[in-house]
């Protein structure tokens, strides 16, 4: 069987810039291609990318090139399969069960909502990412994690400084540097919260782990955490901010989704529409082929749920907004054993909490220009700001 | 071969082949039973192949053990004594016939 196609054209910087036009290009002509720019052989129609997700013996999420190693001084339950993986994954479940979610984190993040959206200024342009869904995302996730004496805005440096390093794959020092430096804060943080969480009637991400009758190590709890603070953070304001800008633009839709309480499916479109997590990877195990192309053995194939979400043949109209969309099979949370940890948690509170809450409150919010925000990056992709006028 | 029928919250039936030792799941995405969204296609962390087992056949599937009961806390609809996730119950001749029930939505 042939050897994917090599795309040679395509650069870094168009993709961070705008890679759906590029993907849909893809979809159409060589679905499967290796793209020198990324040094991966990138995987665009859905079929494929949820193949390889569900196929865990197939496609081993160990990396051994993977810059995470480095940027997290450890090797990541994100980066095990199996036994290992469930066994570091599973020691912080239970913080997330479902009973601690309906008692303790939506209840939480309702207050939190409220007061963010109280300290908001009237009458004036107001950017919602740096004022409302960054700090906002930040404080939930500290909360989570066990790690509240930290600031919304340290939440906010340590998720984009690991998020910066883990995805380094031009392998800049400067960007392992400052993920060093963060590693040190955030263990030093750990550190302190173990002495208060110790022995305590805690129900945080931190305290579940250090309590359990039989601990992961420390290093691996450490890491959990900073997959936590680097999965949790941005990605909570990305998709809060696109789902907002969605419904601002279309307004025919926000009036709909109002009147049927359809926040839900808003939420869950905007996250179909621009993926916070775009693409993830994965090292075949044994000579394979997909599409019709042969894959080696110990290939790293990078899945484009990005495109995956536009795949024609799943989605009409995949570039349009539309918060009704039904059936919406993205793959924005992954799919087998890497099912993202938070996605009940980021369902319940930006889709079913923040967005009824806010058009709640701010019911006229008009988005300043469309025009003016800029959308950018192509591992982790959202808006650079939100500039709306507040009534 | 043995047949299921999946039904939707709004009363459209829809039989289909399936083969023994697949998963419900397994059964309802290949023949695109749309109200299976089964997001994490079986790993046991999303709760989103959510269905009801008709009552005619709830006692030859079983109810739903402990740590999958744990799960379906997240379902998005209402959770019964018959509700089941599809990624957990496996196929067999003995179920020749079954009707399962969608639920209106999974997420």
């Amino acid at each position: 069987m042939p050897q994917a196609p090599i795309n040679d054209t395509v650069t870094i910087h168009q993709l961070i810039d705008d890679p759906y036009p590029i993907y849909r290009r893809f979809r159409q002509e060589t679905p499967v291609v290796h793209v020198k720019a990324v040094g991966r052989t990138m995987l665009t129609k859905a079929a494929h990318t949820r193949a390889v997700k569900d196929n865990p013996g197939l496609f081993s999420s160990d990396d051994p090139g993977t810059p995470q190693t480095l940027a997290f001084r450890t090797r990541t339950m994100m980066r095990k399969d199996g036994e290992e993986h469930m066994c570091e994954r599973m020691a912080m479940a239970p913080a997330l069960s479902p009973k601690n979610l309906k008692q303790i984190w939506v209840p939480g993040y309702e207050v939190l909502t409220e007061k963010y959206l109280d300290a908001l200024p009237r009458g004036e342009v107001v950017d919602l990412f740096s004022l409302l869904a960054g700090p906002i995302s930040g404080r939930k996730v500290a909360d989570f994690c066990g790690l509240t004496q930290v600031s919304d805005d340290d939440m906010q440096r340590w998720c984009q400084t690991l998020i910066d390093a883990a995805g380094n794959f031009g392998w800049f020092q400067d960007l392992f540097d400052k993920a060093d430096k963060v590693n040190d804060e955030v263990d030093a943080a750990v550190a302190q919260s173990i002495v208060r969480l110790q022995g305590a009637d805690d129900q945080s991400a931190l305290a579940t782990m250090i309590n359990a009758e039989n601990p992961i190590p420390l290093s691996q709890i450490q890491a959990n955490l900073k997959l936590a603070i680097s999965g949790g953070v941005n990605e909570s304001r990305d998709s809060m901010l696109t789902t907002i800008f969605g419904l601002l633009t279309n307004p025919d839709q926000l009036e709909e989704v109002k009147r049927t309480n359809g926040w839900g499916g808003a939420f869950e479109e905007a996250v179909r529409w621009v993926a916070p997590i775009q693409v993830s990877s994965r090292r075949v195990t044994e000579d394979t082929e997909i599409g019709g192309i042969d894959i080696p053995k110990d290939e790293v194939v990078m899945t484009v749920q990005a495109s995956s979400n536009h795949d024609e043949e799943l989605f009409d109209e995949p570039e349009k907004f539309n918060a009704f969309r039904r059936p919406n099979p993205h793959q924005s949370f992954g799919s087998g054993p890497h099912h993202c940890f938070g996605t009940h948690l980021a369902r319940m509170t930006v889709g079913k909490t923040m967005l009824p809450l806010i058009f709640e409150r701010f019911p006229n919010m008009q988005l300043v220009d469309p025009d003016t925000v800029k959308w950018t990056g192509f591992g982790f992709r959202g808006p650079l700001s939100m500039p709306v006028r507040l009534q | 071969m043995t047949k299921i029928a999946f039904v939707t919250a709004g009363g459209s039936k829809t039989e289909v082949p399936a083969q023994d030792g697949d998963s419900l799941m397994q059964v309802a995405l290949e023949h695109g039973i749309e109200e299976i969204t089964a997001e994490c296609g079986g790993a046991m962390m999303c709760s989103t192949c959510h269905v009801y087992i008709d009552d005619a056949w709830f006692a030859k599937v079983g109810a739903a053990p402990e740590e999958e009961l744990d799960l379906l806390g997240f379902a998005s609809c209402e959770v019964r004594d018959n509700s089941r996730l599809s990624c957990q119950v496996k196929v067999s001749s003995e179920l020749d016939g079954m009707v399962v029930h969608l639920p209106e939505s999974q997420v």
